[in-house]
């Protein structure tokens, strides 16, 4: 049995990930299962999916605590996110980052690839999807699964949906990535952050799970719960706004899905960068192009 | 006091009226339909003093129910077979929020080939949506009730949703002697509504979010205790019901001439008026005959009936509908509760669609449980009035 356990965020492919690597297994005659976990819907929310292999018949249907192998979509999980936990000491991970292996800590030391999956991503797909390119380095670090299987799911799951153009481009992301990908040893000094959660008895939770505001520290649902969730680290992108162009019709204002754009007093914009996600829906209301969208979390 | 001869449609509707409800969302449908025109009456007439909101559909019925419960209002509505069916998917949100609304049901049979007529198998199947249920033998129970049913739902150590079942035609449309208590006795027996939660812009609160699998599990458990903690409830609220206005229902068992029986049927609703015939038929004959009437579904009396049956040698269920392929829906809860006994157990399944059920049936039902004492019956589940062969 091979367990995988995909980080990623909203919109980045972990499931379709899990699902093509899945598939990937089963073309080299293996059984193989993928499966996803996420909360609410929302584009840049952390995700979880995660992928068994094996040689016999699977016959576990829960979740993957004690993974073979980690692959993380996005570093900036490891700072919000438990990521390495459970991960077995000989086992392997993958990582979309900028950093060579030895220069990321995982909180555990494995056998680590690491990639610029985003680069390869907007070189080939022209949008930061990381998926079909990390599928390509998963190749390098472990050998039940070959690229030559990868490359076949990725062109069957894609064609199969966008035609065979996408089919070919998203495998040619693979291949880059396999190219690219650098093989080392990371760190394991970070110290694995449980989120802390509250967990009453059931005694404890208020009837009707009716919940006060401010009431109970660390609960992630009720009232306030969106103050709680600092959507602000889920940015890939950040949107910069150009006052001096700005009409003040407050497109962006009205259309932005997380509420972080503020009125000022004279209808001038102000963003509260704590919770902008970069989703670019401001910049693509605007009528006369005040706001850019730019690489990175940034802010102004 | 005042006695009147009305339905039990309109004995329900003067029990919202005498509880001071505050809100009926409404959509009629046949056997209730009396009880919502009665109400929509009173409020015309200036009797009663709540908001009356027809709605396009019994799905937003409970979803009106629902909001305005959550508004901390006193809330009531009526409902029947296909009615109910459709607030399937928004009966599960009052007890989960715990909101104490208060529906009647007329029970109607559901499904095609359709008719208006008495079964059980419309409320039977959200026994598991949470909502407490109780089963009505007569008119001046359905008033009673209403009013206990409120303040059932109201108690703070219970704060669910009540489902008073009434059968239909068999009670809705039947006129009966009822007495209608004094608004001012109510009042002493029913306090105003007091909520626990309730939605206020001023002090916001999250009702009802989405709850993640950490707490689903907890939530699920807290909800079953509050359902088996209505017991206690029940039974005080009972108490002191007989001590303001002399009528009394027991309990969550209603037991007649259980003194020495030696058999006896398990019946809900009207099935026992009858049943309560036929015993002391068989009583005069010198037969140890006895009646069990189930009031409440949920929560179900588990307990009191392994006590009530512990004399017997032969126990027989009646039931008003069945889950196809298998049993009635009483006769499965009963046997379950059962489990371990040697009893022997009969399922008896009559009245269907409104079929008439006839002493002469329950007698045929009787005989059957009679003859088990001596001799193991040649099946679990008999159909009564039935042409053809089993």
């Amino acid at each position: 049995m091979f367990e995988v356990r995909f980080h990623g965020r909203g919109g980045q492919g972990a499931v379709m990930a899990a699902q093509a690597f899945a598939e990937a297994a089963v073309i080299e005659g293996l059984e193989a299962q993928a499966f996803p976990f996420f909360g609410a819907e929302r584009r840049g929310a952390p995700v979880r999916a995660f992928a068994r292999i094996d040689d016999q018949k699977i016959r576990i249907k829960s979740q993957i605590y004690r993974p073979d192998m980690l692959v993380i979509l996005d570093e900036s999980l490891l700072d919000i996110d438990p990521v390495g936990d459970g991960l077995k000491p000989e086992g392997s991970a993958v990582v979309n980052t900028r950093k060579g292996p030895e220069e990321v800590d995982l909180g555990v030391s494995v056998r680590c690839a690491t990639v610029d999956a985003t680069a390869v991503a907007l070189e080939h797909i022209k949008a930061p999807i990381v998926n079909t390119s990390i599928l390509g380095s998963m190749a390098k670090v472990q050998d039940l699964v070959s690229l030559r299987s990868i490359k076949a799911a990725i062109a069957d799951r894609f064609g199969e949906r966008l035609g065979p153009a996408a089919a070919e481009i998203n495998a040619a992301a693979a291949q880059a990535s396999f190219d690219r990908t650098k093989v080392g040893t990371c760190k394991g000094n970070r110290e694995i952050a449980h989120r802390e959660m509250w967990m009453p008895n059931w005694q404890d939770i208020p009837i009707g799970v009716t919940l006060p505001s401010g009431s109970y520290g660390k609960v992630n649902v009720g009232p306030g719960s969106s103050w709680q969730n600092m959507t602000g680290t889920w940015r890939t992108s950040s949107p910069h706004y150009l006052k001096e162009k700005c009409i003040r019709c407050l497109r962006c204002w009205f259309s932005c899905p997380e509420g972080c754009i503020h009125r000022l007093e004279d209808d001038y914009e102000k963003w509260d960068f704590r919770y902008c996600k970069g989703c670019g829906i401001c910049a693509q209301v605007c009528p006369v192009n005040a706001i850019e969208m730019v690489k990175g979390v940034k802010e102004w | 006091m005042v006695v009147k001869v009305i339905s039990g449609d309109h004995a329900v509707a003067w029990g919202a009226r005498l509880a001071r409800v505050e809100v009926v969302p409404a959509f009629p449908i046949t056997p209730q339909t009396l009880i919502v025109e009665q109400i929509a009456e009173f409020v015309n007439n200036g009797e009663m003093d709540a908001d009356f909101i027809p709605v396009e559909s019994e799905h937003s019925v409970m979803s009106v129910a629902v909001g305005a419960s959550a508004g901390g209002v006193r809330t009531f509505t009526a409902t029947a077979s296909q009615g109910l069916a459709l607030m399937h998917e928004m009966l599960y949100a009052a007890p989960q929020i715990r909101l104490p609304v208060v529906m009647a049901n007329a029970n109607r049979s559901l499904g095609a080939a359709a008719g208006i007529w008495l079964e059980h198998n419309d409320s039977m199947p959200e026994r598991e949506s949470g909502w407490l249920q109780c089963y009505v033998e007569n008119n001046q129970e359905a008033l009673d009730m209403t009013l206990q049913a409120f303040r059932l739902a109201e108690d703070h150590r219970v704060m669910l949703p009540v489902m008073i079942c009434l059968d239909g035609f068999v009670l809705s449309h039947t006129v009966e002697r009822v007495d209608i208590p004094d608004q001012a006795a109510v009042d002493g027996f029913l306090p105003k509504y007091v909520p626990v939660n309730v939605l206020d812009p001023d002090d916001p609160i999250v009702m009802n979010p989405i709850c993640p699998p950490e707490y689903a599990t907890e939530m699920r458990y807290q909800l079953d205790r509050a359902i088996d903690s209505a017991k206690i409830a029940i039974k005080e609220i009972d108490i002191d019901f007989s001590k303001r206005f002399g009528r009394s229902y027991g309990d969550l068992l209603d037991l007649y001439r259980m003194d020495g029986a030696e058999y006896a049927i398990v019946a809900i609703g009207t099935a026992a008026t009858t049943s309560r015939l036929v015993v002391d038929r068989l009583r005069a004959e010198g037969k140890k005959a006895g009646l069990i009437r189930i009031r409440f579904m949920r929560p179900f009396p588990k307990g009191e009936l392994i006590e009530a049956v512990s004399g017997l040698k032969a126990l027989g269920v009646f039931d008003r509908s069945v889950s196809f392929n298998s049993y009635g829906p009483v006769f499965t809860e009963v046997r379950n509760a059962l489990y371990g006994s040697v009893l022997p157990v009969t399922d008896h399944i009559a009245g269907l669609g409104g079929r008439d059920l006839t002493p002469e049936i329950l007698s045929k039902v009787f005989q059957v449980v009679e003859d088990s004492m001596e001799k193991t019956p040649e099946r679990d589940v008999y159909w009564h009035d039935l042409r053809g062969d089993m």
